[in-house]
């Protein structure tokens, strides 16, 4: 039940509660009717029909005098508080069971609320959490990607690096040996032992030495 | 007699000889062979005694059946060294150190013998080349000193050292033959 329907139910029991406070002040403020037409009806000649009705009336008055309104009246205030007395008990459970339904439908909201608001923050933090694990593994992916061409660049480059200093060493292989060989045994070579060596050469190199000589002849 | 003794210096070739290298040597000869006349020449006025001769002029004259006292033989000869000395070839050998004469001489009569009959030859220094010469023609420069041997040899130099390089260990590895005895298999 929602709470129109609570507010429905209290204001009919206040309105019937008020109907009824305002038929019983009615009952209790009536004038009595007895004496107005009666001091009429002296004034006036009597007359057949009025007569007969005279004499109704007399008799109701005397079947309904005040004993026996008083009795009514008893009986009917006695009544009375007996269905404002149930209605009272009844407005109470029913109080009650608005209050209960109150509070249950208060805490059904309320918690409702809180687990919906619960939700959106426990949604939040899960989207702030998958959001900081998609940057730091888009990071780390960055910094692996860096770092895999920093390798890669570092290989080439000390590839690089090495080959030139083994092309250098190769290339001044020869001078060094030479260079070497001069530092260690240079003053021990005797020319008379290089004759042999030389004249090799010479002889390698003879036509071209002849070549030479006729040319710049 | 003159004629004679003409006839082997008109016909044959002149000779050189092995200790006469090069052009300083027979710029050397020809100043000797210039003093010699002048001192033949004034040695009847001034009767002096005739001039001593250098071994190489005596040599040369020797050579070739010259003789120094007959003034035909000292023009023809001036003459042939005059010519020599301006349209012989020249080759400048270097060697890392001063060479002995029988090194010289060899070298001489190699390139007299398989080159030119007149091939003088100029001595160089170069104590870089460590073993072997560097033989300069007019043209061409030719290597033939132990530098230029190992430059040769580079290929095989180089299959020397990646050998070498490939049975050596790693840099850091410690075997068991290099630990001190006493030492191996401990841990």
């Amino acid at each position: 039940m929602d709470l129109g329907g609570i507010l429905l139910i209290v204001g009919g029991a206040l309105a019937a509660i008020a109907a009824i406070l305002y038929f019983d002040w009615r009952a209790r403020h009536k004038k009595p009717a007895a004496s107005g037409p009666a001091a009429v009806k002296t004034n006036e000649p009597p007359q057949p029909v009025q007569a007969i009705s005279q004499m109704a009336q007399e008799d109701v008055e005397h079947i309904f005098n005040d004993d026996f309104r008083e009795e009514l009246r008893n009986r009917g205030r006695l009544h009375f508080e007996k269905i404002i007395g149930e209605n009272a008990m009844f407005l109470q459970q029913d109080l009650r069971q608005t209050t209960t339904q109150l509070n249950e439908y208060m805490r059904t909201e309320i918690t409702r609320t809180l687990q919906i608001e619960f939700k959106k923050y426990e949604q939040s933090i899960t989207d702030a959490k998958q959001l900081a694990l998609d940057s730091i593994e888009k990071t780390v992916t960055t910094i692996e990607q860096q770092r895999q061409l920093l390798e890669s660049q570092m290989q080439n480059q000390s590839e690089a690096e090495r080959n030139q200093i083994i092309a250098r060493f190769e290339a001044q292989m020869a001078r060094i040996v030479n260079h070497y060989v001069m530092q260690a045994i240079g003053n021990q070579i005797d020319l008379s032992d290089q004759l042999e060596f030389i004249l090799t050469e010479l002889e390698n190199n003879k036509a071209a030495i002849i070549e030479d000589i006729k040319r710049g002849a | 007699m003159a004629l004679k003794s003409q006839k082997p210096v008109e016909t044959a070739a002149f000779v050189l000889p092995a200790q006469l290298s090069g052009r300083t040597d027979i710029n050397h000869l020809l100043r000797e062979l210039e003093t010699l006349e002048e001192a033949l020449i004034s040695q009847p006025v001034r009767e002096t005694q005739a001039p001593k001769v250098t071994n190489l002029l005596d040599q040369t004259a020797l050579a070739n059946g010259y003789k120094l006292q007959q003034q035909p033989h000292r023009r023809h000869m001036a003459d042939q060294l005059t010519k020599i000395r301006d349209h012989a070839p020249t080759v400048h050998v270097s060697f890392a150190a001063e060479p002995s004469p029988k090194v010289t001489e060899t070298i001489l009569n190699w390139l007299r013998t398989n080159v030119h009959r007149y091939t003088l030859v100029q001595i160089g220094l170069q104590p870089a080349i460590a073993a072997g010469c560097v033989l300069r023609t007019p043209n061409k420069i030719f290597d033939m000193s132990l530098g230029a041997s190992l430059e040769k040899q580079t290929p095989y130099l180089l299959e020397l050292l990646k050998g070498a390089a490939l049975d050596a260990p790693a840099p850091g590895t410690t075997t068991t033959a290099g630990l001190p005895a006493g030492q191996a298999g401990k841990p």
